[in-house]
């Protein structure tokens, strides 16, 4: 291969690079965040088939599983564009990864939620709690403790898909990268540097998911 | 001597000739490859665009088609973005860009660039008539991700303290005239030729175009692998013929209506 290397152009750029890896950073939890609470709730009333709810839940998930996040990304933003109603980019990234984390939690979290015996539901009615302390207090610490691997999964994939906010021209590590690149066309370095920034993130994340396991949990997961 | 020996000594006979037969150019490859696979970034008319068949025409592309013929050779145009254009070269999935790629001096660190084929000028344009630059203060802009005007806007706002807030950066040309015509912004920087064309469509009638970005000619050129210097050379023979035949002011015609700005012909002439 006949291609030098110039570091350094990437280099001088760092600081604005890192304030993109900020601005994914950001974007990825908050939408993790509400996307748990909204998946706990779709889970619940898909559960015990509480119409109306459990009809939206179900179509909820329907399409934010079986359509591409690119397609809702650009919906949020071009699409609802269309009708008058005008997102920033950062805000339509946003609700598109809640929209698709909530949809893939709330089937993580019924698988959790049906794992758990009856008899701990009958149980804790026994004890003369409502359904929402049996919930709170008995159901929910038992759930997340199982299912909680594969939200951290989920965690990484809103990480890594947030990197579709290049599309809607939204400044987040992709979209950064993708603007100082066009001014100096050194398009090599500054993705492989990308990359290594996402890995470092996308770990950061892991480990720390892993030591808050090993706090929440003590360590029986 | 065994079998192994000899693919050895094969193996090493083929790694000491092949740098010497590897090292024919460009110019080379492409004419005995009997094609020239040229990058257009197919959504900025009228300098590339698809028509309603769905076929790529435009300015570029014309120069395209004018440079295969030179070479007697088959012209193949490839569609790109505007981000698309170094790494497609890079790979070698295009010999050369005809792209209205700007010829900054950070860029020339990258790719090679010819002598300049075109001279923009970069406008706003909006819904309600912009009347001078300053007046984009508190505006909502945008512009599409990776262009000059990008950069000179982020620039000029940066210069007069108006920050990044207000500024939206869309993938591509199209997207950025799409979040005009929603409202999404309240004006856009594009290039008075691009501008010039979307008047002439009916969603875009009732806009207008507004000042001119100041103190900037965009000076663009055609790109290929910086290394590839005898191809460069070729390049740069090609565009001073497109002027001296005529074949420059025939596509300008075909495709501004109008002929060639004398001040446009001249300063090409004169390399800036």
């Amino acid at each position: 291969m006949d291609y030098q290397f110039h570091w350094n152009t990437v280099f001088q750029k760092m600081p604005e690079m890192l304030e993109g890896a900020f601005v994914t950073l950001h974007v990825s939890i908050l939408s993790m965040l509400i996307g748990i609470v909204i998946a706990v709730f779709l889970a619940i009333v898909k559960m015990n088939q509480i119409k109306p709810f459990s009809y939206i839940s179900s179509v909820w998930i329907e399409i934010s599983r079986n359509t591409p996040a690119l397609f809702q990304i650009y919906m949020a933003y071009f699409g609802l564009g269309a009708f008058g109603i005008h997102l920033s980019p950062y805000v339509a990234v946003l609700s598109a990864l809640i929209f698709v984390n909530a949809g893939y939690l709330a089937e993580t979290f019924r698988g959790g939620f049906q794992s758990i015996p009856k008899t701990q539901y009958s149980a804790s009615k026994s004890l003369g709690m409502t359904n929402f302390q049996s919930y709170w207090y008995i159901i929910l610490p038992q759930m997340f403790r199982r299912i909680y691997h594969p939200m951290t999964n989920q965690f990484v994939w809103s990480i890594l898909m947030s990197s579709l906010g290049i599309l809607v021209g939204m400044s987040e590590l992709s979209g950064e990268t993708q603007r100082l690149q066009s001014l100096s066309f050194r398009t090599l370095e500054f993705f492989m540097v990308a990359a290594v920034m996402y890995y470092i993130i996308t770990k950061f994340v892991l480990i720390s998911a892993s030591l808050i396991s090993r706090r929440l949990f003590k360590g029986e997961i | 001597m065994n079998l192994f020996k000899k693919l050895t000594i094969c193996a090493s006979l083929v790694a000491v000739l092949l740098p010497t037969v590897s090292s024919a150019d460009k110019l080379d490859d492409v004419i005995k490859k009997g094609e020239l696979n040229c990058g257009v970034v197919l959504d900025f008319p009228p300098m590339g665009y698809f028509d309603k068949d769905n076929k790529p025409l435009g300015f570029d592309v014309d120069y395209c088609n004018d440079l295969a013929k030179a070479l007697g050779v088959k012209s193949n145009v490839l569609n790109l973005t505007w981000s698309d254009r170094i790494p497609s070269l890079v790979s070698g999935k295009t010999d050369v860009v005809i792209g209205s790629t700007s010829d900054t001096l950070e860029r020339a660190k990258s790719v090679g660039f010819t002598y300049p084929y075109f001279i923009f000028k970069f406008q706003v344009f909006s819904k309600n008539k912009i009347a001078s630059f300053d007046d984009l203060k508190g505006l909502k802009v945008g512009a599409a991700l990776g262009t000059t005007y990008e950069t000179e806007y982020l620039a000029y706002a940066k210069k007069h303290g108006w920050g990044k807030d207000n500024y939206t950066a869309f993938k591509s040309e199209n997207d950025a005239f799409l979040g005009l015509f929603q409202g999404k912004i309240d004006a856009i920087i594009t290039t008075n030729t691009n501008i010039a064309t979307k008047l002439q469509t009916k969603e875009f009638k009732d806009f207008s175009a507004g000042p001119f970005v100041p103190n900037y000619d965009d000076v663009v050129g055609l790109i290929a692998k910086r290394s590839e210097v005898s191809w460069i050379n070729y390049l740069n023979l090609f565009l001073i013929h497109q002027i001296r035949d005529g074949n420059m002011n025939k596509h300008y015609n075909t495709h501004f209506g109008a002929d060639a700005p004398a001040d446009l012909i001249q300063a090409l002439r004169d390399n800036k």
